[in-house]
């Protein structure tokens, strides 16, 4: 956190509670359920527990792109052994730091190599190895280390793999138990398949997701993108359960690998949620709703004195507990809302004009109350409600902290850096970090001493010749 | 493996055409044949979680609170469309679409878990399954004698997933959520829309995309899991899945820069950050005009996506900007917020009297990467989304012709499929109940009498 001086102050700013003042006051009954669950799954006994996937290797050979780099993360935070391969000179990611400013960038203390943060929070627990494939040299080194695989994950253009003799149809018949996936914005094949370049928001664009979010133009708005590059992150989701089910497949059934495919646009159109059955009802097109909901009032995000708030209540019991809530400083609101004959049915609620009518009153109550007064409230009603947290305010939110949501890690070459952990929190096998990325080619003679019994003088000959 | 003999002759993009050809998925055996999950769920996170292990095979069994079923079939866009009956006790009602895309290929069947006699069904069902997905407030369960730490002394090769907002322990673990919510106190609904000075506010993912995505990542841990269980240790486990907390995991560098500078990671609208140009831009014509469709009628958008030097220099030249392309030929000259605020206004201006085809179509002869902002109903008819099958028509036993999204990637060998959308409440328990509980005709009658099931 900055301070008024501009120096940056430690985190936590605010210590964390511990345990004792979390549960202080309850009675045993109460707490006997969430102690237990802290004996099963707080991240201090990660260690002590074995991983998931610790038998598993994973070659992940994707650049400038992300979907691939976020499914080998999953893979690796769940405990496989994961080599990110790079060109020599490392992945453009790498270079990438918001408009372009050094400043932000992660300094390697031995070799003074910088990266930036995005691809750094996505390298964690994996091996740093760099192989040039557009040499057939390169190329044969892969074939090699397809034996050693069980899953290979790249994302060149379509066909360009196949091309160079190192696509499934090749590799698939050096090592017949390899899972080869390929991961994209709009898939290999079919007439809008990906040209080289297409990367995220790419993705988001073409399923409809873009279109559909931000405010209706009758409010100001436009379609939105996300600020991530979202459908990556959901797109190497699919990616990694393809994977996953595929290894089961193998282990349990068929002995044998297969080909994987997942697009961070067909991702997002499997999670559009109604849009495609809509649309063949009636002709309907998805409309944009901003920060409402088509389908469920209260639910909403809206300005409130301090920044955005949102309340969500989709039944009657919470309708009446919000207005309730409300009442207490504007009777007006509640009695005009309770008395509305149009706002008695939970669906009658739905209709736009509705909509309009409940948030416009539910706002003269917000702008009086800030996000912490509001959420309050509402809780003691038991509605669930919170305000739109910034990244500064992610970083100290008590729960967040005290369950580990968000940490810092010593890295051994760039310092502190605070990062956001795993989410797969577990009793046997916990998904973990255990180190935040490596400067590139770091782990290059491990690797290929391990794997291919490189020796010195392969080192030398290859490097000189720009293959690794 | 799909290597067909003739396999080398053919074109790679033939070969995967063949290879991934989803009219083929029922000619294929499925991955998680065999598997069997309880699907104790309500709304979206829980439910899709479970429904994507249906789509892989596993047979989900789907149990929600008699008669009316669960709260999401009350649910649709502006109270419009349903699917009917609800039930065939209440035949009249139809399930709301909000239902629909997180529950395909289930059995559906009802037992009120609030009653002993529904609880003992659960755990003669629990028995006999390998994952149960939950995600009823922390500890319900535990309460009614069906949580983790009961159902693992039954049968301690069980996966037990609970998903939910913020995590079963912890100070806020009693506050209730839901994926609008996750998203704004996870951290990236205050990053996406513009920023004040362009006049945006902070905006929300459109889809349940906490709840969606979330429950992939819940599926994710479970088939992790199971090969586990099944690969290492015969034993199953308890994963709990926090939406907030996922949402968290996936800021980019907004939490390292917060770290290492103090710096707190704004809004930037539909620009990028990092790369230049890399954008959304308005183009100042509708590509309908003379739809009656509100929808249709608005300008068009456009992703131009020309971030490298080389790109860039065409992106000029088919614009016509060679001020830019002499100011701004180097990419850390271009990222730079003050440019880009010169550079996209620009290209804005150049699409004014174009609509997004033309856009694309001028672009696309330069060689510029480019992808129109597609609405729904241009997605749903492109021939690249038909042919993937990502979009495709189903045949629902129950509701007819439907359009529905296919399942989200590909596996050549066992690839996941959409059997059916959904059934009404409780049309399963004959069979589900006969087969696992060992209900006779009269029983079930019984049972649905006093409204157990």
């Amino acid at each position: 956190m900055a301070a008024a001086n501009g120096k940056v102050l430690p985190w936590p700013a605010v210590p964390t509670p511990t345990p004792e003042e979390v549960y202080a006051g309850l009675s045993d009954q109460a707490k006997d359920y969430p102690l237990f669950l802290e004996s099963i799954c707080r991240q201090e006994h990660n260690f002590e527990k074995p991983e998931a996937l610790s038998k598993i290797r994973v070659l992940d050979c994707t650049t400038t792109m992300t979907i691939g780099h976020w499914c080998s993360s999953q893979l690796a935070e769940l405990g496989a052994e994961v080599i990110q391969v790079e060109p020599p000179g490392g992945d453009p990611l790498r270079k990438l730091t918001p408009f372009g400013r050094k400043q932000y960038m992660f300094k390697d203390k031995d070799s003074g190599e910088e990266v930036g943060g995005h691809f750094l929070h996505e390298m964690r627990n994996k091996l740093s190895v760099t192989l040039n494939l557009a040499t057939e040299e390169g190329r044969n080194i892969l074939k090699q280390f397809a034996v050693h695989a069980d899953v290979i994950i790249e994302n060149a253009p379509p066909g360009q793999w196949d091309e160079w003799g190192i696509g499934y149809r090749q590799l698939s018949q050096i090592n017949p138990r390899l899972i080869y996936c390929w991961v994209g914005q709009l898939g290999q094949w079919g007439p809008r398949k990906d040209k080289p370049g297409n990367v995220e928001p790419t993705g988001q664009a073409a399923c409809g997701f873009v279109h559909g979010t931000g405010d209706p133009k009758e409010f100001g708005g436009v379609p939105t993108r996300s600020a991530l590059w979202m459908a990556d992150h959901v797109g190497g989701t699919t990616a990694a359960m393809g994977i996953l089910a595929a290894l089961l497949y193998r282990e349990n059934v068929s002995g044998k690998g297969q080909f994987v495919e997942a697009t961070s646009a067909e991702a997002i159109i499997r999670i559009l949620d109604y849009s495609w059955a809509w649309h063949s009802m009636d002709g309907s097109i998805r409309p944009r709703f901003g920060n409402w909901d088509l389908a469920i009032n209260i639910y909403a995000v809206n300005p409130c004195k301090d920044g955005y708030m949102m309340v969500g209540g989709g039944h009657d019991r919470l309708w009446y507990r919000i207005w309730r809530v409300v009442g207490d400083e504007y009777p007006a609101v509640e009695d005009e809302i309770l008395g509305d004959p149009n706002l008695r049915e939970v669906a009658d609620r739905l209709a736009m004009n509705q909509q309009i009518k409940t948030y416009t009153l539910l706002c003269e109550w917000l702008k009086d109350n800030s996000r912490a007064d509001a959420e309050r409230k509402l809780s003691k009603q038991q509605v669930a409600s919170g305000g739109v947290l910034y990244v500064n305010e992610v970083a100290e939110y008590t729960h967040f902290k005290y369950r580990g949501h968000v940490a810092e890690t010593e890295s051994p070459h760039y310092g502190k850096i605070l990062y956001g952990t795993t989410p797969f929190i577990q009793h046997k096998t916990p998904g973990r970090m255990k180190w935040l990325g490596r400067p590139t080619g770091y782990d290059n003679q491990d690797v290929y001493r391990r794997l291919l019994g490189f020796t010195r003088e392969d080192f030398s000959r290859l490097e000189k010749a720009k293959v690794i | 493996m799909a290597t067909a003999p003739t396999a080398t002759k053919q074109s790679f993009e033939e070969f995967c055409r063949t290879t991934f050809d989803p009219k083929k998925e029922f000619g294929k055996p499925e991955a998680l044949k065999g598997v069997r999950v309880l699907s104790m769920t309500q709304y979206i996170l829980g439910p899709s979680c479970a429904s994507y292990l249906a789509e892989l095979g596993a047979e989900v069994i789907k149990i929600e609170a008699p008669r009316r079923g669960e709260a999401m079939r009350h649910t649709t866009p502006f109270n419009e469309p349903f699917l009917y009956p609800l039930s065939k006790w209440i035949p009249e009602r139809g399930t709301g679409l909000g239902f629909l895309g997180a529950n395909p290929n289930e059995y559906f069947i009802s037992v009120d878990f609030h009653r002993p006699e529904g609880q003992a069904i659960v755990k003669k069902l629990a028995a006999k399954s390998d994952v149960i997905v939950e995600n009823y407030r922390p500890g319900t369960f535990d309460r009614w004698g069906i949580g983790y730490r009961q159902i693992r002394e039954i049968n301690p090769r069980l996966v037990y997933c609970w998903l939910g907002g913020f995590g079963g322990w912890g100070p806020g673990r009693v506050r209730a959520s839901y994926d609008i919510l996750g998203q704004a106190q996870g951290g990236n609904f205050g990053m996406t829309g513009k920023p004040e000075f362009m006049g945006g506010t902070p905006s929300k993912h459109t889809i349940w995309l906490a709840d969606y995505w979330g429950g992939m990542m819940g599926a994710l841990q479970i088939l992790a899991a199971l090969y586990w269980r099944d690969k290492v240790s015969g034993e199953g486990t308890f994963t709990e899945y926090s939406q907030v907390h996922g949402v968290t995991r996936q800021l980019e560098y907004a939490l390292p820069l917060y770290g290492r500078h103090g710096i707190t990671r704004e809004r930037w609208g539909n620009w990028d950050t990092q790369l230049c140009v890399h954008g959304v831009i308005k183009t100042g014509k509708s590509s309908y005009p003379n739809s009656d469709n509100p929808q249709e009628q608005e300008e068009g958008y456009i992703l131009v996506s020309a971030y490298t030097d080389e790109a860039f220099a065409k992106l000029c030249q088919a614009t016509g900007n060679s001020a830019l392309a002499s100011k701004y030929g180097k990419t850390e000259e271009r990222v730079k917020a003050e440019s880009q605020v010169e550079i996209y206004p620009a290209l804005e201006k150049w699409a004014a009297d174009k609509t997004k085809e033309q856009v694309a179509s001028t672009l696309d002869a330069a060689g510029v990467n480019n992808q129109p902002v597609w609405n729904s109903k241009e997605v749903a008819s492109n021939p690249h989304w038909q042919e993937r099958g990502a979009v495709r028509w189903l045949d629902d036993p129950t509701f007819g012709d439907l359009l529905h999204q296919g399942p989200a990637y590909k596996l050549s060998e066992t690839p996941p499929r959409l059997k059916w959308a959904f059934k009404p409440v409780g049309a399963d328990n004959e069979y589900i109940l006969g087969k696992l509980a060992g209900f006779s005709p009269d029983d079930l009658r019984r049972l649905e009498e006093q409204e157990t099931i």
